[in-house]
């Protein structure tokens, strides 16, 4: 049966019956343009199922696309060490990275695996690695139990930046500290517990690392067994860790590190460190490079705050007590200003490769001074860019005043996409760490794709 | 004589009226705390596992989804491990009471957030994202009772929660909520939470399957929360603890 109007109201004349069918027929589209959004809304999100079926074997990983363009500063003494051969005012470089990683679970067992691949161009010539940076396989005969052996990094302490409680850590750039490191081999045992009442976890990981011919042979001395261990406590709403590496590949080192949430945008964090006889090299005046053996004590202290338009501040001062202070600096840029003048004049490697050799084994390494501030503000999508994110992160030397800063900008928007735009400027004067780099500013574009 | 009559009776009047406030007050204030341990109950049993989408959709039309897994247990204690995209799998949040830490496979440990931070973008941020039972984090203030919906205006019972203040509206056939507004402490607006598409999941947990949410601080963001699978299901409390973090994966 075909309902019209004249059907309803037989009374009306065909004119109105007209008129009332078209008033119908515009209104019955006029609500149709108006429930529209909602009828679309309504079939617009959609859960397949399929999306969340579990396979034993997942895989994943990025392909990495970096360019990066180094302005050199020519007067540097680290630019005099490692650019002799070849010196010029900038040079490129260009590389490509690929990183699989995955896991495959039966049972109560799982292995797991990270594999790095890097090719790397730039004016000196061609260079690639293909490294296993994880391997391990993971046994779980209970929630509260976790046995592993295998290759795996370690990630103790609470800084962002640096941990002086990270004794079986890789040491990490504090410009790419989510950047994934190598492992070293160990047989690893965990085991949880949970509590009600002030102390809600307690957690122990006891860590064996052997030191052999081809085994971890880049952790300290060979042919010696290592323990490491931690301690961790969920303590009032406080998360506290005890640590300790006991062993001869590295001196006996006690540490103790805390994290806090004050507030639903200010957390506090802190690590402190003990070592007994800690060694680090030392260039004496005349030249020679000397072990020095001293009780050291490093710590860590930093915050991190969010304020109101989303602005996230990380903060954290660093003592690292078997740095290099001022006057050991000093010495050192001294002698390698007179080995370069030296070699420049005569000809002769012999201070010039002594200071080389006290680069490699202490002085040239990332932050080898004593006392660092270091900084990075990240605005959360500024100007309603979804998964846009500009930051700044500086690192001071506070005994020199040397510093780098380095602004980042960061966009996630493409699924699985990650695009960065990065400069850093280093700034600081004569015989001061950031001035003698070899580096003036670094332009860096990288792209990575995830699958 | 007929001056202090009168004086007596408005303070007797006044005093009555000021009993009652108070008789009032607390009774009113019980009635909502209770009505909203029954929207807990109601949205969620004690101890289950889920699986959710999020959908970050900007006004270009333009969406961005990340998938979930969730485990819940008790009041307090919640995890969530991104299964999807390739970018965040493998990431990991977990939610203690006031504490709450973000596991990034790559860093490889835990590090500790705050509520007020989002780790998907967009306008959920991680307090929506690993959101508790409103009976744990917010006191009833008031109530009222209107013809479909009762109206709770809810209030923070600490500083370390999210939002100071809460006004929801919740469905008096289901005792659900259906549209709560979120506030901060200056008592600007932050956020709207719409929940609907009431779905039956089984095992008697019926519930909205989606969250919509929408900010004046983002005008023309939306972001969207699809619920799938809840099932009732009971969890060790070790589950729910920082070296467990790596480990969420063997749940599912």
């Amino acid at each position: 049966m075909k309902f019209l109007p004249s059907t309803i109201c037989p009374k009306l004349t065909p004119c109105g019956s007209l008129l009332l069918n078209r008033f119908a027929t515009l209104s019955f589209c006029l609500s149709l343009l108006l429930v529209s959004p909602y009828l679309l809304r309504a079939d617009e999100f959609t859960f397949d199922l399929d999306e969340i079926e579990k396979s034993p074997f997942e895989s994943g990983g990025f392909i990495e696309l970096q360019w990066e363009h180094m302005d050199i500063n020519e007067d540097s003494l680290f630019g005099s060490l490692s650019l002799r051969e070849s010196p010029g005012s900038s040079y490129d470089r260009l590389k490509g990275s690929f990183q699989f990683d995955g896991s495959y679970s039966k049972e109560l067992y799982s292995a797991h695996w990270l594999l790095k691949m890097s090719m790397l161009k730039d004016d000196f010539g061609y260079y690639d690695s293909v490294d296993l940076f994880t391997a391990y396989v993971n046994f779980q005969p209970l929630p509260a139990a976790t046995l592993a052996v295998g290759k795996k990094p370690y990630k103790w302490g609470k800084g962002y930046a640096w941990n002086p409680v990270g004794y079986i850590n890789r040491r990490k750039d504090p410009n790419n500290p989510e950047e994934s490191l190598e492992g070293y081999i160990t047989a690893e045992a965990d085991f949880i517990r949970s509590f009600t009442g002030k102390l809600q976890t307690a957690a122990l990981t006891a860590v064996f690392l052997p030191v052999y011919d081809s085994i971890n042979d880049d952790f300290g001395r060979e042919q010696d067994s290592n323990f490491g261990a931690k301690l961790y406590f969920l303590f009032m709403d406080t998360d506290v860790d005890f640590l300790a590496l006991l062993g001869e590949s590295k001196p006996d080192s006690y540490g103790f590190d805390f994290a806090k949430n004050i507030s639903s945008n200010f957390e506090v964090h802190g690590e402190l460190s003990w070592v007994d006889d800690g060694r680090k090299i030392v260039l004496a005046d005349d030249g020679n490079l000397h072990t020095v053996e001293e009780d050291t004590l490093s710590w860590l202290l930093g915050i991190r705050y969010l304020t109101p338009f989303d602005l996230t501040a990380i903060v954290e001062y660093y003592h690292n007590g078997l740095g290099y202070s001022k006057s050991e600096m000093d010495t050192f840029f001294q002698f390698t200003q007179d080995a370069s003048v030296l070699f420049q004049q005569t000809a002769s490697r012999l201070l010039y490769d002594r200071a080389v050799d006290a680069s490699l084994k202490g002085y040239g390494k990332p932050q080898p001074g004593r006392d660092y501030l270091y900084a990075r503000f990240s605005q959360k999508e500024p100007f309603d860019i979804l998964y846009f994110t500009p930051s700044l992160t500086t690192i001071i030397n506070l005994s020199d005043k040397s510093f780098s800063i380095t602004p980042e900008l960061n966009y996630t928007g493409i699924t699985n996409w990650e695009l960065k735009l990065r400069l850093s400027y280093l700034h600081g004067g004569s015989f001061t760490e950031y001035g003698e780099k070899q580096n003036s500013v670094k332009y860096e574009i990288r792209l990575r794709y995830y699958f | 004589m007929f001056t202090i009559r009168r004086m007596i009776n408005t303070a007797i009047g006044v005093a009555i009226a000021g009993m009652a406030l108070l008789i009032h007050t607390p009774a009113t204030a019980m009635d909502g705390n209770e009505l909203l341990r029954q929207v807990d109950a109601n949205m969620q049993p004690q101890s289950y596992e889920m699986y959710r989408k999020l959908i970050n959709i900007e006004p270009d039309g333009t969406k961005k989804e990340f998938v979930l897994y969730t485990v819940k247990k008790g009041q307090d204690k919640m995890v969530a491990l991104f299964l999807s995209p390739a970018s965040e799998k493998g990431r990991a949040t977990l939610r203690l009471g006031d504490n709450m830490w973000l596991y990034i496979p790559n860093v490889g440990k835990p590090i500790r957030i705050t509520s007020l931070q989002s780790v998907v973008g967009g306008v959920f941020n991680n307090s929506d994202i690993l959101r508790l039972d409103y009976s744990l984090e917010y006191d009833a203030v008031s109530m009222q009772e209107g013809e479909k919906s009762y109206e709770l205006e809810l209030k923070a019972k600490n500083s370390a929660v999210a939002y100071d203040r809460l006004k929801m509206k919740i469905d008096k056939a289901t005792v659900q909520p259906m549209i709560i507004e979120c506030y901060a402490a200056s008592g600007m607006l932050i956020k709207t939470l719409h929940y609907s598409k009431i779905k039956d999941f089984g095992d008697g947990i019926k519930r909205p399957s989606m969250l919509e949410t929408d900010s004046p601080l983002h005008k023309g963001y939306r972001s969207v929360m699809l619920f799938a699978k809840v099932t009732k299901k009971e969890f060790p409390d070790e589950v729910f603890t920082l070296n467990y973090l790596s480990k969420v994966d063997t749940l599912r």
